[in-house]
């Protein structure tokens, strides 16, 4: 079964390598293991993320991509679907009926069809857009509603200490 | 395997998410029991079946029905693939022994990713499952001596080529689905559209197959299936429905609540 995740682990890979999307860059941390990945993911323009670059890991299951993988901020994060530790909750990252969250029953759900890419880019989407109904992060849901300003300036710290510069 | 997810999974749950851990442990407990079946067992008389269900009259006559109608069974796992594992291995089963049918089957296969392409199915992941579904079909053509009824219960058995085959099933389906959109909207309650059905009942693994999910595969490969319904009904029949309506059955199944097995006239 892992032969089969590993040869299509390697095909995605070499895929995002020659055409990689805007902003996003993923890969095994290691050649050795395919199962492991790291991706750095750029905040979208126009948003509080704008500028920053975010490190992320992916990790596959043994029967990928029967089931999905699991996705995981190693920096600082603040966001509504983000948890404390970096884990990321969208739906894409669930097979449907996995509902820990009770996504809305049309969000997008994990099938074999979907794609590191798509997760990414949908990733991305969850950056420019927050989903405040899904409370990873209650207080990033709750400041992200009722005081974007803070949030914001939240937002531009972790930019910036992703970039290495130093915080006002 | 399990041991191997569970050490991944501990790992990444420093933060505690009791919703999650739930989950992961109801997985954990139907895994076991889905694993004590093979993929696909092999052929067995109704006798097990009878033991299965001694005491209870209602299906004691159901299965004494079962076997006046059929020879033998061969069991799956009933892992929620059950239905396209069981068609699957039947049908292919059939192919060892039929050159023509076999030819017409080749052909439609070997079209059947331009077309979901068309639909609009991300090309390239829908080339890996389509890719390793022809391997298998081309093994089974091969025939004679060199692919036994033995190959193909071994490779049906192997996880990797069994969920493969299952997941292209599901692919082909939820295309039929999509492609005759306007009539099967029809066949789904509440206000799902056909696509969301398909994203969320069709095309994952492990979801559990229903009428619309036979009329659509069976019409899309124009494969009759008979499907011997064994159930608490009144009938001390086994009642039989083909998929598509009207056509000679060439697979045969049985299903009872929540699950299919292949049954052999």
């Amino acid at each position: 079964m892992a032969g089969s995740a590993l040869r299509r682990l390697m095909a995605e890979y070499k895929q995002l390598t020659l055409n990689p999307p805007e902003g996003i860059i993923a890969g095994p941390i290691n050649e050795e293991n395919f199962f492991e990945w790291e991706a750095l993911i750029t905040g979208p323009e126009g948003t509080c993320f704008e500028g920053g670059v975010f490190p992320a890991k992916l990790i596959f299951p043994p029967d990928y991509p029967l089931s999905p993988p699991k996705m995981q901020f190693t920096c600082e994060m603040f966001h509504p679907n983000i948890y404390a530790d970096g884990r990321v909750c969208i739906s894409i990252l669930h097979a449907p009926g996995d509902d820990p969250m009770g996504y809305e029953s049309s969000a997008e759900r994990w099938s074999p069809v979907q794609s590191v890419e798509k997760i990414l880019l949908s990733v991305v989407s969850m950056l420019a857009e927050p989903n405040d109904e899904s409370g990873a992060n209650v207080d990033a849901a709750k400041m992200w509603r009722e005081d974007r300003a803070e949030f914001n300036r939240i937002a531009e710290r972790i930019v910036r200490k992703t970039l290495g510069i130093p915080t006002p | 395997m399990g041991e191997e997810r569970s050490t991944l999974h501990d790992r990444f749950d420093t933060g505690v998410n009791q919703d999650e851990l739930i989950l992961q442990q109801q997985r954990q407990i139907e895994k076991e029991i889905s694993e004590k079946t093979p993929l696909v067992g092999d052929m067995e008389n109704f006798s097990s079946l009878e033991k299965e269900y001694a005491g209870d009259a209602v299906y004691c006559q159901k299965v004494q029905d079962l076997s006046a109608k059929y020879k033998s069974m061969r069991r799956t796992r009933p892992d929620g693939n059950c239905f396209f594992r069981a068609f699957s291995y039947a049908y292919l089963e059939q192919l060892l022994n039929n050159p023509e049918e076999y030819e017409r089957f080749y052909a439609l296969a070997s079209k059947s990713k331009d077309n979901l392409v068309a639909l609009g199915f991300p090309q390239f992941t829908v080339e890996d499952f389509h890719d390793t579904f022809m391997e298998v079909v081309s093994r089974v053509g091969k025939g004679g001596g060199t692919f036994t009824q033995t190959d193909l219960h071994k490779l049906f058995n192997e996880q990797g080529y069994s969920d493969y085959i299952v997941v292209y099933l599901r692919l082909i389906t939820s295309g039929r689905l999509q492609q005759e959109a306007e009539f099967y909207q029809h066949f789904i309650e509440g206000n799902r559209s056909v696509t969301d059905f398909c994203h969320q009942e069709v095309e994952p693994m492990y979801k559990e197959s229903d009428h619309i999910h036979i009329i659509a595969l069976s019409t899309a490969l124009n494969v009759g299936v008979r499907v011997r319904y064994m159930d608490r009904g009144e009938s001390s029949e086994v009642i039989a429905h083909d998929f598509p309506e009207g056509t000679r059955p060439s697979v045969h199944l049985l299903y009872r609540p929540g699950h299919y097995d292949i049954l052999y006239p």
